[in-house]
């Protein structure tokens, strides 16, 4: 039995033991970040480890460093943005956290499926009163929605589990996987899947608690949400999907994803919203990539998306923090006093909307490439223009913020939260230039 | 050896509780027969256990007991401290929403057994693939009550009736108490929690401008 896993899961539980002391519980946040991010890293070279309790193969381990870096990331950013509520304390705050990054890992590693839905259900449980960490009637609201329609789908996934179980008498998932069963039973659980574990992963009808989430969550929790509980959920999706893939479904499903979010970012008028819904496109889209066969173009996306929508959450916090202003309209003239934030800002928005040489563009010109390639002509010609819309409508937004004229009154950018905010959002820039140079 | 008609008699009381709280308008009440039925589920599960000699099923039964008729029920009482105990939910029509339920209830139980259930090779431990009926319409009485309710604490009440529907549904189709046991537990332990917090700080829930679009 590898130990690794299991220091990977515990790590984040155990710093929780500085609960009774602020500055303790901190540190051993910001160290249990780093040890998760190491653990995840020495993983990638254990990789595959495979026994009754994990699963964890080359795939796996980039979604574990995922977690592990935003976690690192959103943890050295609550330092400086967290004040205590009259709901969560900053004491419950770091406790709640370090949970919810736990889960995360748990979710992605076990090789079972019913503790995978243990672990999206853990993830609703730890990550509920992190949304309302800024006590507001809007977050409460975002939190109860969160919590109902999240658990509506979380209960059809168990029916989706249960089907599974009743199908194969194990819930292993390399039991499973090496016996795919195409029969009523096994697709009735994989479509059960798509919506239930799909309402987690932003999959159309069942995301609408995404933006209500996303736009209310302090702003490293918005990061987390989006750069990696969405994508854990998707992991999750596509373990189900491999039982009996049922490709036309979950490619319909995901291209009206894209659409309705393509659709909906037209008119925007709240900065982390209008993220929430650029969020909801890209894990469609790299949905997609998994079941039409380009898992390196969604793993590419997935990884550039969480560092890039990590930086758009950050430095869309810094405006929020600085300005107290979250519509779009009434936000201008940001370059002249927020000159590092507005850098964050454009770059972490471009990567967010694929464009070259990012590293989410590479990724969607595999998956774009790869559907062409097996003749879902109609589905390319809907999902281009709906990125086309969307790139535009988040582009527009956001360089009508950082460049039109307006007098701010702002004395100066918080440094350490820019600064962690600049470096989540140069990420996929350089990972993008970095393909570039390997691939040719 | 399992008698059927036990088992459709306490199904069919299932139900009948989740319309009876479609159906009301008071607080109180709603929350009782909310602690009735998931006792009801709780005797199902027993009945399985001494049918099949299954501790799993007994030990499930324990905990729904416990967990959801005792614990789910003070919680929701604290809840009920905001609302005033005795009063009634704001929203009008209840009774005709009960009627709207019950049609829609109908037609998506026939919908689910003609075009799902009798298609598909599934049996469950009494050999009636019509028990499974009961859980799905639960399932949607969840759903349902949890859209045409504003209050905090009954919408809550549909998310328990969804998540007794799947404990109906995995205790009779087959035997995997320890997962659905675990799905009781993690209500309890977070989401009964989490919800309590919110139901004492919200007590109902509208349309608000910021979370549109």
């Amino acid at each position: 039995m590898n130990i690794e896993p299991i220091l990977l899961l515990l790590i984040p539980i155990i710093s929780n033991v500085g609960f009774f002391k602020l500055k303790l519980i901190k540190t051993l946040s910001i160290l249990s970040a780093v040890l998760t991010l190491i653990i995840s890293i020495f993983l990638y070279f254990l990789a595959p480890i495979r026994n009754s309790f994990f699963f964890i193969t080359k795939f796996t381990t980039f979604f574990l460093s995922m977690i592990a870096s935003i976690y690192l990331l959103s943890t050295l950013y609550s330092m400086n943005y967290i004040k205590p509520s009259k709901i969560v304390s900053e004491r419950l705050y770091y406790i709640l956290l370090n949970c919810f990054a736990s889960s995360m890992l748990f979710t992605v590693i076990m090789n079972n499926y019913g503790l995978m839905w243990v672990g999206i259900e853990l993830t609703t449980v730890t990550s509920a009163l992190l949304i309302v960490a800024e006590t507001s009637e809007t977050s409460l609201e975002a939190t109860w929605r969160y919590i109902i329609i999240v658990s509506a789908g979380v209960t059809l996934a168990l029916f989706s589990i249960i089907f599974i179980y009743y199908n194969y008498h194990t819930l292993t998932v390399t039991e499973i996987l090496t016996k795919p069963e195409n029969n009523i039973i096994t697709k009735l659980a994989v479509a059960l899947a798509l919506i239930g574990f799909g309402t987690k992963a932003g999959v159309f009808p069942m995301y609408t608690w995404l933006p209500d989430a996303h736009s209310e969550a302090p702003s490293p929790i918005s990061a987390l949400f989006s750069g990696v509980l969405l994508p854990a959920a998707t992991y999750v999706v596509y373990m189900v999907y491999q039982v009996n893939p049922l490709t036309n479904i979950f490619i319909i499903f995901a291209t009206l994803s894209i659409i309705t979010a393509s659709v909906i970012l037209t008119y925007q008028w709240h900065i982390k919203r209008m993220f929430a819904y650029s969020t909801i496109e890209n894990m469609n889209l790299a949905l997609l990539g998994l079941t039409i066969g380009q898992p390196l173009g969604a793993i590419i996306l997935l990884l550039a998306h969480a560092f890039g929508k990590a930086g758009a959450f950050y430095s869309s916090g810094i405006v929020l923090k600085v300005l107290g202003e979250k519509r779009i309209e009434n936000i201008g003239g940001l370059y002249t006093k927020l000159k590092l934030t507005s850098v964050s800002l454009l770059l972490s928005s471009l990567a967010v909307t694929g464009t070259p040489p990012f590293a989410t563009f590479i990724g969607e010109f595999f998956i774009l490439q790869t559907l062409i390639q097996k003749g879902y002509i109609i589905e390319f010609i809907l999902i281009v223009v709906s990125l086309a819309t969307a790139f535009i409508s988040i582009n527009y937004n956001v360089t009508k913020m950082i460049f039109t004229q307006r007098e701010l009154t702002v004395s100066e950018e918080p440094r350490l939260i820019t600064f962690i905010s600049l470096v989540s959002s140069i990420i996929p820039l350089v990972l993008g230039i970095l393909l570039l140079v390997i691939l040719s | 050896m399992i008698n059927s008609e036990i088992l459709e008699l306490l199904s069919t009381f299932i139900l009948i509780s989740a319309f009876y709280i479609q159906g009301q308008a008071y607080f109180k009440p709603a929350i009782y027969v909310q602690a009735l039925q998931s006792t009801l589920i709780a005797i199902l599960a027993f009945y399985l256990g001494i049918s099949l000699f299954s501790i799993d099923y007994i030990i499930l039964g324990i905990t729904i007991i416990l967990l959801r008729t005792v614990i789910i029920t003070i919680f929701l009482f604290r809840g009920l401290v905001k609302e005033k105990p005795g009063t009634r939910e704001s929203s009008k029509g209840v009774a005709s929403e009960l009627i709207l339920n019950l049609a829609f209830s109908i037609i998506a139980s026939l919908v689910v057994y003609y075009f799902v259930l009798e298609k598909i090779p599934i049996s469950t431990e009494i050999n009636n693939t019509l028990m499974l009926l009961f859980a799905f319409i639960l399932l949607f009485q969840g759903l349902f009550l949890i859209i045409s309710r504003r209050s905090t604490i009954f919408q809550f009440v549909g998310f328990i009736e969804e998540e007794n529907s799947t404990i109906l549904f995995g205790i009779l189709v087959l035997s995997i108490p320890f997962l659905i046991e675990v799905s009781v537990f993690l209500d309890v332990l977070g989401l009964v929690i989490i919800s309590s917090i919110l139901t004492l700080e919200k007590a109902e829930h509208s349309r608000l401008d910021e979370l549109k679009g």
